[in-house]
């Protein structure tokens, strides 16, 4: 075996060395074959003549030692290629159409693959990211499926869960930070103990924080820092875009809300936690925050070794149970869940990218027929070329790896095309709006790079075989006595290049009715009422800080000003404002239980209402429509009773009898006690969280009886809102110049953003379909072209005898849409199938219906447009040449 | 001629002496009374075959004329071989022989 290799090598090598020796030996072999008849007597010439006779000629037997030698593989591929490529040259149409059909496929498949690897497959950037779980508290009887944590709770879970090697809290906000003269609101996550040791990330520069710094980090019931010597972690990206990467950053001091905050630590790059844009960390002593029953911390844990999720948190739950017997007034009935940290990150992202994978795969498939069918078409042309080199002795072998090198490069020129549009559509992406979960992390990896190569080379077989085959089962004689073939032959061959096209116009029927699907179910979500009117309304996010307008005034007169201000801009219509807005992420939104005040210890009567400060004008300028009572008016002041508005569903779960208005309503606010207020007014139910969301219980309480240091504005106006964002801005530096405007937005647009995703995977399944069904139309063109070249003679024959051109170009027209009608029936069958893998990302009812039938009626209509030109091509037949050849 | 029976042959060759590639030809030719002729399309690349596989070696040497020439030897690997193939061309046709002349 060695010796082989190594003479393998030794041949491999001296390639050229071989050959002159080669040359050498057969000369030498024939001149004294020569000399030895010529000293029997003959002349040389009869001598020469009758040992090339005799020894047969050199030159066949250097061509065998030739293919004998390792490197005569390589040669012959090299041949093979520059052959390929004169040939791709000498069509430049058919060789660039094959090319971008095989781009487009890779291309897009590949993109989307490395999407669902960042998104899906790659583990979160973080140690051990298995054993990581978000934890949730629940309470079934009240309804709640799944909320935040309350944090009296989380430090007796920290000394007693078992099973857990840690569990930390974290609360995020927008905070104003100050530095070298410029303000910015960022996001600051404060976070409890564990944080940084149980996700196992030590910061890049510096540290993360001491016990020390842990144990004064207090924070007041408006979640502003008021423990002495605070001190901050900033994010990677913070430090290079504000601190220059200077690493003498650590130690420096910075402003946050009007307070000095010292730098200790710098996070690496991409740490996920608690969120994707978290800026500043800040720690959090969260044992001396009391209450049991505000459930507003995130929390995540880590699982003890080797122990699963279902026995922690049955270990867990143990726990939260023996606190319920201890506090039963406010842990009644509240359990834990632990849910695995990367399910929670990508949710159902997951389910979409799989959906659209399997559809781009589809058109991969499409364009891979697409190839072939142009190919085989192709092959005519080429006619009797495979005939002529099998005549001249070329082996069938060869002549496969000739069309199969020939097809590979077509397929590698195609997939390297399509690997750069990847690699620029994933560069757009990382850019784009995100509405998937981990959408910065995506990138053109060797995994995805694997892939492409992987597509390229299926798609190279899958587009080469066919006609490779069909080449190489070419005979020597058949084609080569006349360029068309006779009507009878090639039955077989034109079977499957019509199967081809019908393949082709099924897949694109599937991804038509598909993108159908999607746009039906996004047609249903723009329909839903939101129970508010997002058109004219432009939101501005306040966060006031306690150092400033730390008493109630003061927090009341800043925004008497602000909407004072606000009011008198051109255009305003009206001005309200809320703690929290539908669909605007920032603010504070907390739930409450509440009950009729007739009704107290109930527990039947209890709800859990979402609680939010409103100003008077809030209604109004959102366009939330009273249903019962009043709204709120300025007469709703500090001295006046306590007055709260329930929405419409509330106030019937409440009193199902009705007559809601001027009862009491009791709100329990844990360890700030509980509060008594008139019912003044009933509202409709709005969807909070976008149309895919229910509707929510809602309590609406006066902000001037209960002022909110955070207020999210918004203004209703006669024009396009965003035009109006500068003046806000104005505004707002005006009244604080520490106190930059930020996540101004036009509230449709945030509208939007809660259904992007179903947006997003809309316009990628439309442009696969539409991808597709071009595809499928050339294949169409490209097979009725073939079949008019190849049955010239027939055509010819007709018209001879006298067939009418209408004749001519329904027979070729016919054949289109005979095939066009077969693919579509095929595609419907698949499609009821596979709308069956799309209905988890539907909204609503998700059967075929009448409107994705519509569009794959169009199907047919272009197969008539695309058979135009081959009919006409057909008419054009000379019936007298035809027959004048025979 | 079957590739495996050239082989055969040129290996019988070259147990006596190193020899050319035309000696080899030649001497095939000679003391097959002509029945076996070899063509420089069998011959050669049977030689290339039994050199790769290390059953006979080839060097460049002065021949009989004083020209530089190819010489090829058996080695020792291809003595093993020529005897194994031997013993099994006599066993197969002994076999042949008897089998033609039982009819």
């Amino acid at each position: 075996m060695w010796t082989r290799f190594r003479r393998g090598l030794y041949e491999l090598v001296h390639a050229g060395r071989l050959d002159r020796e080669a040359e050498e030996e057969l000369s030498q072999h024939v001149e004294t074959a020569v000399a030895e008849k010529v000293r029997r007597g003959l002349d040389e010439s009869e001598a020469r003549r009758q040992v090339r006779i005799e020894l047969g000629h050199p030159d066949s037997a250097r061509e065998r030692l030739r293919e004998g030698r390792p490197g005569a593989l390589v040669e012959s591929l090299r041949r093979d290629v520059a052959y390929a490529v004169r040939m791709l040259r000498k069509r430049p149409g058919f060789s660039a159409l094959c090319v971008l059909t095989i781009a487009l496929g890779v291309g897009a498949s590949t993109a989307l693959f490395a999407v669902l690897q960042a998104v899906v497959l790659r583990p979160l950037p973080l140690p051990r990211p298995e054993s990581l779980v978000r934890v949730f508290d629940t309470n079934p009887e009240a309804g709640v499926e799944r909320t935040g944590v309350a944090s009296a709770n989380l430090a007796d879970w920290r000394r007693r869960a078992r099973l857990l090697t840690g569990v930390a809290g974290y609360y995020s906000m927008g905070r104003t930070l100050t530095a070298d003269g410029s303000s910015e609101v960022v996001l600051a996550a404060q976070v409890t103990e564990d944080f940084f040791p149980l996700l196992g990330v030590d910061a890049a520069l510096g540290r993360t924080f001491t016990a020390g710094e842990m144990a004064r980090a207090l924070f007041n019931s408006a979640a502003a820092p008021v423990g002495p010597d605070p001190v901050v972690v900033i994010a990677h990206g913070l430090w290079r875009r504000r601190f220059g990467a200077d690493p003498s950053v650590v130690g420096r001091t910075i402003t946050i809300d009007r307070r000095t905050f010292r730098v200790v630590g710098v996070m690496p790059s991409g740490f996920p936690m608690p969120e994707p844009g978290v800026q500043l960390w800040l720690p959090w002593d969260v044992a001396e925050d009391p209450p049991r029953d505000q459930h507003y911390l995130g929390a995540v844990a880590r699982l003890a070794e080797g122990v699963t999720r279902d026995q922690a948190e049955h270990d867990l739950n143990a726990v939260a149970r023996a606190l319920s017997d201890e506090h039963p007034r406010t842990n009644r009935g509240w359990a834990v869940r632990l849910v695995p940290l990367h399910e929670e990150v990508v949710g159902d992202a997951g389910r979409t990218l799989f959906v659209l994978l399997g559809a781009v795969g589809l058109l991969l498939l499409a364009a891979c027929a697409n190839v072939a069918v142009l190919s085989l078409a192709r092959g005519l042309e080429r006619g009797p070329e495979a005939s002529i080199r099998l005549a001249l002795g070329a082996t069938r072998r060869q002549l496969l790896q000739q069309f199969l090198v020939e097809s590979l490069l077509l397929a590698g020129l195609g997939g390297a095309l399509g690997a750069l549009g990847a690699a620029l559509a994933v560069a757009g992406l990382r850019r784009a709006e995100a509405s998937l979960p981990r959408l910065h992390e995506v990138q053109l990896d060797p995994v995805a790079l694997l892939f492409a190569v992987a597509a390229t080379a299926s798609c190279a077989l899958v587009a080469g075989l066919p006609y490779a085959w069909r080449r190489a089962r070419a005979n020597a004689g058949t084609e080569l006595h006349d360029g068309t073939t006779r009507a009878t032959a090639g039955r077989g061959r034109r079977l499957v290049r019509d199967g081809l096209v019908v393949a082709e116009v099924a897949l694109a029927v599937v991804l038509l009715t598909g993108a159908g699907l999607l746009f039906r179910s996004y047609q249903r979500l723009h329909a839903v009422d939101p129970g508010f009117e997002p058109e004219g309304v432009l939101v501005a996010p306040i966060f006031l800080d306690m150092e400033t307008y730390g008493s109630e005034d003061k927090t009341r007169a800043y925004y008497a000003r602000l909407f004072e201000r606000l009011e008198a801009l051109p255009g305003v219509v009206s001005v309200g404002a809320a703690t929290a807005l539908p669909t605007s992420p920032l603010g504070p939104d907390f739930e409450r239980p509440v009950w009729p005040e007739e009704r107290p210890g109930e527990e039947r009567a209890r709800r859990q209402a979402w609680v939010r400060m409103v100003t008077p004008r809030y209604f109004e300028t959102l366009g939330i429509r009273l249903r019962a009572g009043r709204t709120f008016t300025d007469a709703d002041g500090p001295a006046a009773p306590h007055a709260v508005i329930l929405s419409e569903g509330l106030a019937r779960r409440l009193w199902p009898a009705g007559g809601a208005v001027s009862r009491r309503l009791v709100v329990d606010y844990s360890t700030s006690g509980t509060y008594g207020y008139d019912v003044v007014g009933v509202v409709n139910d709005l969807r909070f969280g976008g149309p895919r969301r229910a509707a929510r219980d809602e309590i609406y309480l006066p902000h001037a009886q209960r002022p909110y240091l955070v207020m999210n504005v918004a203004l209703r106006t006669r024009a396009d809102p965003r035009q109006l964002a500068p003046a806000v801005r104005e505004v707002l530096h005006e009244i604080d110049a520490q106190k930059p405007a930020h996540g101004i937005h036009d509230l449709s647009t945030l509208l939007g953003a809660t259904y992007a995703r179903d947006r997003q995977t809309m316009l990628a399944m439309a442009s696969f379909a539409v991808a597709a069904l071009l595809l499928s139309l050339f294949g169409v063109h490209g097979v009725l072209l073939h079949r008019v070249r190849e049955q010239k003679r027939e055509i010819g024959i007709r018209m001879a005898v006298g067939a009418s051109r209408g004749r001519i170009v329904s027979w070729v027209a016919g054949h289109g849409l005979r095939l066009v009608l077969m693919g579509t029936s095929i595609g419907l069958g698949l499609a009821v199938v596979s709308a069956r893998a799309a209905s988890p990302l539907l909204f609503g009812a998700g059967a075929v219906d009448g409107a994705s039938l519509l569009a794959v009626a169009v199907l047919p209509l272009t197969a008539l447009v695309v058979s135009v030109h081959p009919a006409w091509r057909a008419t054009r037949v000379d019936a007298a040449e035809v027959l004048r050849r025979g | 001629m079957a590739a495996e029976k050239l082989d055969l042959l040129i290996l019988k060759t070259l147990a006596l002496e190193p020899r050319h590639g035309y000696g080899i030809g030649q001497r095939i030719g000679q003391v097959s009374g002509g029945v076996f002729r070899v063509t420089l399309g069998s011959l050669y690349p049977a030689l290339q075959r039994l050199e790769r596989t290390g059953l006979i070696d080839a060097e460049w040497r002065a021949s009989e004329n004083n020209r530089r020439a190819r010489y090829y030897q058996i080695t020792r690997a291809g003595r093993r071989r020529l005897a194994v193939e031997e013993r099994e061309w006599e066993r197969v046709s002994a076999a042949m022989d008897r089998l033609l002349k039982a009819t």
